[in-house]
């Protein structure tokens, strides 16, 4: 790229080259997914001729404990789903709180906002793990609270914070003249913001907010730090019933690897396609 | 100074507020060296991931198909994968298979050790989001402002360098910005493969005092506190660049 | 997961009125489960076989006192650093998982006398590493498990770095990398393991210090089940139960449990 060429500036639009148009990331097909699925063989493969003869083979192994495996991933994405369906409502509250007129609204929303957005998941889950009691007793009525659902009450907190910064982000987004067309035709604030403003935001809303489901469903992992029994505790556990194997480690965690990059990959291309679709170009 | 953290023990005695970060020589040096291997760890991965974003966005300007597959094949595996997996992967895994050398003991030893470990994998992970926000800011700049440059005579590596970079760095401050936090936070995760971090020293002594909710107060302080002053620190960058006109 | 089934059920048996001050026993009674937190990395106290369920000494004595109060048995598999944890919370009923009895544990917990094991305190090091005092590990890497109530005596009085983990899977696995020099832990755990072939190049030369014996706990305040369990404690050591378990799981028998085993078998 050295300053020699012809300036590509006087050259035919469809000629420009490489640089010429909006750059677009190469897509990835199933065949690089057949890449992937074929480095981790020979991963294994490696591993298997390091391995000492008359053991039962990595693959084998992997395959033995492939259900319980994938019923802890289950699990995980399980968790997901739920931290993601509370986290927004929260959200969609707190981030209307945080455009409200009340300004005592507005500073608590804040507060929480900028608290649990700023606190990393992996503090908040140990916090809310060991400070929220395990049964509720609600006028003599026991209500169980394991810990499976205070871990996803643990990432519902950061999933609301950054909804709500999501939101707000969106409703700010619309141009103010739309609040003064509605205002002159007699809406009230409640009806400006619910029939014209939020239906428009969705459309800004949706890619970030797919792209913050993708981070929770990969945070579920922590819960094995604080004693939740999914994937990752599973994976380890089930290095040690395999007698604490050096070589099934890496196999094990590419296994554990290659269930989220199936899961979050499609998600993410998704996700890139919708914000191109909904681009506003300049 | 030996009375102002004995006051801490008598208020443990009083109250029940067991600040053993405070009164107790041993954790306070520990929890001081946590600290400040949080705040190392940051600023080294801070400073790899952005070197390899520029580079990883320069490379997926590249006009060779295969470079840019490979670039973004490397996003594509680090932003999908959870990054606490990729930590362990790293340590236990790959770490099996690295060269080692002996030890004072006669031991082999294995050449990178836990906190090398860490910031590797923290580093690429961010990376691989910081090549995108790279490459977004690079795509951002109108196109127009570039043809311009070349109407002007500009070859295309001064353009880049004069015109597209300067541009590019401002329209993507926002979006670095939140990253780099989110790096700041993925540190704790370092924890996992005992790199002797905030959260890990809260957590040993937690288990030895039982102080769990003394110490959680102040992780998530400490944190915010961490936090805060990357975000201020990137506040003056962008305040400092700022042209009118340009960026949000 | 079969466990997050098991609660949605307990969830919806638990919209039934509970008495107003039921203690666990009667929880128990009437969820017909008793939870239990026991180890899951800690063979042969407590680890799982291929189906994912938790085997083990520990599980077994479980099981006893499940038996005894004619409920269902729910196993919890907790780390050093939750079970106190999850005691105080109510996660589980009781905790059976190799815990250390301490002063200060005393007062998060109620511990159940008698005590039902007893264990020190020993390094497993690699054949290269010739050591035959502690103070010679001064500045050497070990591995640990956080946790472990002896992790800072030993830092604080023979001065080795010791790099934690959760659980013992990861601190063996850290150790056949060479990230550490040996893994502090407890002695009964490190013999078990000696015996393996897995760990031929290691072994154990200190003496074993800081024993200490092991405490079954419940929550604080629920004293008609640590009576209960008390009452059950002294039989297995009359009944040489738990020396017969040892002898099951391929342990030797440790010289705390054979003479708590001759002590009670008179009475």
């Amino acid at each position: 790229m050295s300053g020699g060429r012809i300036l590509p500036v006087i050259l035919p639009p469809g000629a420009r080259g490489a640089t010429g148009g909006p750059w677009r990331a190469p897509t990835l097909r199933a065949r690089h997914g057949a890449v992937l699925v074929l480095a981790l063989l020979l991963a294994v493969g490696a591993a298997e001729a390091a391995a000492e003869p008359g053991r039962p083979s990595i693959l084998g192994t992997l395959w033995r404990w492939t259900p319980l495996l994938l019923e802890g991933f289950v699990f995980n994405i399980a968790i997901s789903l739920l931290a993601m369906a509370i986290g927004t409502v929260a959200g969609l509250a707190v981030g209307l709180g945080l455009i409200s007129p009340n300004p005592g609204v507005r500073g608590v929303s804040w507060c929480l906002t900028q608290l649990f957005r700023n606190a990393p998941w992996l503090v908040l889950l140990f916090f809310v793990m060991f400070l929220l009691p395990f049964e509720f007793r609600v006028g003599g009525v026991t209500i169980p609270f394991p810990g499976w659902i205070k871990a996803t009450l643990g990432f519902a907190l950061p999933v609301m914070a950054n909804t709500a910064e999501i939101v707000r982000g969106a409703i700010q987004s619309i141009p103010y003249g739309q609040w003064e067309a509605a205002e002159s035709l007699a809406f009230s604030r409640r009806r400006t913001l619910w029939t014209i403003i939020l239906p428009q935001c969705v459309k800004r809303m949706l890619p970030p907010w797919m792209n913050l489901y993708s981070l929770v469903a990969m945070a579920t992992v922590q819960a094995s730090v604080v004693g939740v029994t999914e994937m990752l505790t599973l994976v380890s556990e089930v290095h040690a019933a395999e007698g604490g194997r050096p070589e099934l480690l890496a196999p094990l965690y590419g296994y554990a690897l290659l269930c989220f990059f199936l899961y979050c990959y499609p998600i993410g291309r998704l996700t890139a396609r919708l914000e191109r679709r909904f681009q506003v170009r300049i | 100074m030996a009375a102002f953290f004995d006051w801490f023990r008598w208020l443990y005695e009083a109250t029940g507020i067991n600040l053993t970060i405070l009164y107790d020589a041993f954790d306070r040096q520990r929890m001081v060296a946590g600290f400040w291997t949080t705040v190392w760890l940051c600023l080294v991965c801070i400073a790899l991931s952005v070197v390899i974003g520029v580079v990883g966005a320069w490379l997926q300007g590249s006009s060779l198909k295969w470079t840019r597959r490979a670039v973004q094949g490397f996003i594509a595996l680090f932003r999908d994968t959870p990054p606490l997996v990729q930590i362990y992967f790293f340590y236990f895994g790959l770490g099996a298979l690295l060269p080692r050398v002996p030890n004072a003991y006669g031991i082999p030893e294995p050449v990178l050790t836990n906190v090398q470990w860490a910031i590797i994998s923290l580093s690429l992970f961010a990376g691989a989001f910081n090549i995108e926000i790279f490459r977004s800011g690079i795509e951002a700049v109108p196109r127009a402002t570039v043809e311009a440059a070349e109407a002007l005579g500009y070859s295309r590596l001064r353009a880049y360098v004069h015109v597209v970079l300067p541009l590019a760095f401002r329209i993507c401050l926002p979006a670095l910005n939140n990253n780099l936090v989110n790096l700041v936070k993925t540190t704790t995760l370092a924890y996992a493969i005992a790199v002797p971090e905030m959260l890990y020293v809260a957590k040993q002594i937690w288990s030895d005092a039982t102080n769990v909710p003394e110490m959680m107060v102040f992780l998530l302080l400490a944190y915010v506190f961490l936090v805060g002053c990357v975000v201020w620190v990137m506040g003056r960058i962008e305040r400092r660049l700022k042209v009118p006109g340009i960026g949000l | 997961m079969r466990r997050s089934l098991i609660a949605l059920a307990a969830l919806a048996a638990a919209a039934l009125p509970a008495a107003a001050s039921a203690d666990v026993l009667d929880k128990v009674k009437e969820r017909g489960t008793l939870v239990v937190g026991v180890k899951t990395d800690y063979k042969p106290f407590g680890f799982r076989d291929p189906s994912g369920a938790i085997i083990g000494i520990e599980p077994d004595l479980a099981a006893d006192v499940a038996k005894k109060l004619g409920v269902k048995l729910e196993l919890v598999s907790v780390v050093s650093a939750n079970r106190m944890e999850f005691l105080r919370q109510g996660k589980i009923d009781l905790m059976i998982a190799t815990m250390s009895d301490k002063p200060e544990r005393r007062k998060v917990v109620q511990v159940i006398e008698p005590l039902y094991y007893s264990d020190a305190v020993n390094v497993m090091l690699s054949d290269k590493v010739k050591v035959t005092k502690w103070e010679q590990l001064k500045g050497a890497k070990l591995c640990g498990t956080t946790g472990a109530f002896y992790n800072k005596d030993v830092a604080t009085q023979y001065g080795p770095e010791i790099i934690s983990f959760d659980g013992s899977e990861k601190p063996l696995i850290a150790l056949q990398q060479g990230n550490c020099i040996g893994y502090l832990y407890d002695q009964t755990f490190i013999a078990g393991k000696l015996l393996d072939a897995e760990w031929k190049g290691y072994h154990m030369p200190l003496p074993g210090i800081m024993e200490t014996p092991w405490a079954m706990a419940v929550a604080p305040g629920e004293d008609r089940f640590a009576k209960l369990m008390s009452d059950l404690t002294k039989e297995w050591m009359k009944t040489g139960r738990i020396v017969e378990l040892e002898k099951k799981w391929g342990v030797k028998p440790t010289e705390y449990s054979e003479r708590m085993y001759k002590e009670y078998k008179g009475s």
